[in-house]
């Protein structure tokens, strides 16, 4: 046996002047600090959490930042979801980054179409749940109503053929837009606009009242010569937006008032939301008397006893007397000897 | 052969809820019945919950008795 040595080469030490050289390198390149959300420190998704590391600042102030947001716009919320979904995490991937990787592998035009697709379809159902209340507004209830029965049949029987579910987003929009629509008593059937009627005599006042299907009506009866022993019977009927009922101080206003979802001003009582009814003036039989029969189906009734309020006050939101309703509930109470 | 009866149950309730729906609005229409708005939301929130909870039900697959 011929054994030959066999020799390694000699292992090379690191010296201390390699080290210093590599620590030269790396400091040229320092690696970039990464974003991620903090899996430790987090409320929903850690974003607020990891953004503070990131930043060296307390995470509380972009978690008032995001919170802040929603009330301008929701700008905040937008980019919360966005960072939520493709920022990873600084532990187990959760949820939102699985979520964000399936968007990724699918490729950016692929996930623009599902998120376009997935905007249209919600315009889409959308306006056919308002098309159906729109039908059912101007009387086609019945109608609407078949043509709902007969899609939920249908569906029924083609679930023993299969199923088909691609038309139940469908059938529930018309079902929503059409079920709204027929409960508030929607009745578009009175134009679209803006009325404003300011009757001189009672004769100028139409027998059925003043009607309005979408928009503004105001009716201002202030220009009426109210005689001491008059009780004028007034119907106001509007679909949807904003009816004003003005009247002077002095005039009891008594007889019920129905907003079906809204808001309700009625002689300085005010009240919002799902069916708000009012009876003003409860069985006063003082004159000068307004028995009135108001109703809105969506938006905001308001009557107002007042001989200065402005009618140029369109829009929603506070009337003229919202701050402070007392001086109308004073003159409401005055005016019908209830107070 | 001969194939197992196959329903779909998720359009099969659905269908049902919507067709509920459409007699309330029918009834409501035709004068028969004077439905607030809160009862009519009241129904809908029904009807889109139990479509909402048969969604989450496993779709049978077909299955062939040879």
């Amino acid at each position: 046996m011929n054994d030959t040595p066999t020799t390694e080469p000699p292992r090379e030490e690191p010296t201390g002047e390699d080290t210093t050289e590599q620590e030269a390198i790396t400091g040229q390149m320092p690696q970039p600090r990464r974003l991620t959300r903090s899996s430790s420190d987090r409320m929903l998704a850690g974003v607020a959490g990891g953004l503070g590391r990131y930043f060296g600042v307390d995470p509380v102030v972009f978690r008032i930042g995001f919170v802040l947001s929603l009330f301008f716009g929701g700008l905040g919320a937008l980019a919360y979801l966005l960072l939520a979904v493709f920022v990873p995490t600084d532990g187990d991937p959760d949820r939102s980054q699985r979520f964000g990787a399936r968007l990724q592998g699918l490729g950016i035009w692929r996930a623009l179409g599902l998120v376009a697709i997935a905007i249209v379809a919600f315009f889409g159902l959308s306006a056919l749940a308002a098309l159906a209340a729109f039908a059912v507004g101007l009387g086609w209830g019945v109608p609407v109503a078949i043509m709902i029965i007969a899609i939920g049949a249908l569906l029924a029987i083609a679930a023993f053929r299969g199923g088909a579910r691609w038309l139940i987003l469908p059938a529930v929009a018309l079902a929503i837009g059409g079920g709204v629509a027929a409960a508030s008593d929607l009745d578009l059937r009175g134009g679209i606009g803006e009325r404003e009627y300011h009757p001189v005599g009672v004769g100028s006042i139409p027998a059925d009242g003043y009607r309005l299907g979408v928009g503004r009506l105001v009716v201002d009866l202030r220009d009426l010569n109210w005689q001491k022993h008059r009780a004028l019977p007034l119907k106001v009927s509007l679909g949807v937006g904003q009816a004003d009922v003005f009247v002077p101080r002095r005039v009891c206003v008594t007889g019920t008032t129905h907003v079906g979802a809204g808001e309700s001003e009625v002689v300085g009582e005010r009240n919002d939301g799902v069916d708000v009814n009012h009876a003003p003036g409860g069985s006063s039989r003082a004159t000068p008397r307004l028995n009135l029969d108001a109703s809105v189906d969506a938006g905001q009734l308001r009557v107002i006893n007042s001989n200065t309020a402005e009618v140029d006050h369109p829009g929603f939101g506070p009337g003229p007397f919202h701050e402070n309703t007392a001086p109308q509930r004073a003159a409401e109470a005055g005016a019908c000897g209830t107070g | 052969m001969r194939n197992r009866l196959n329903v779909d149950i998720l359009s099969l309730g659905a269908g049902a809820a919507i067709a509920v729906v459409g007699a309330l609005v029918l009834v409501d229409s035709a004068g028969g019945l004077d439905l607030s708005l809160g009862w009519m939301a009241v129904a809908l929130t029904a009807a889109v919950g139990a479509i909402l909870v048969l969604s989450g039900i496993p779709r049978v697959p077909e299955r062939r008795d040879d």
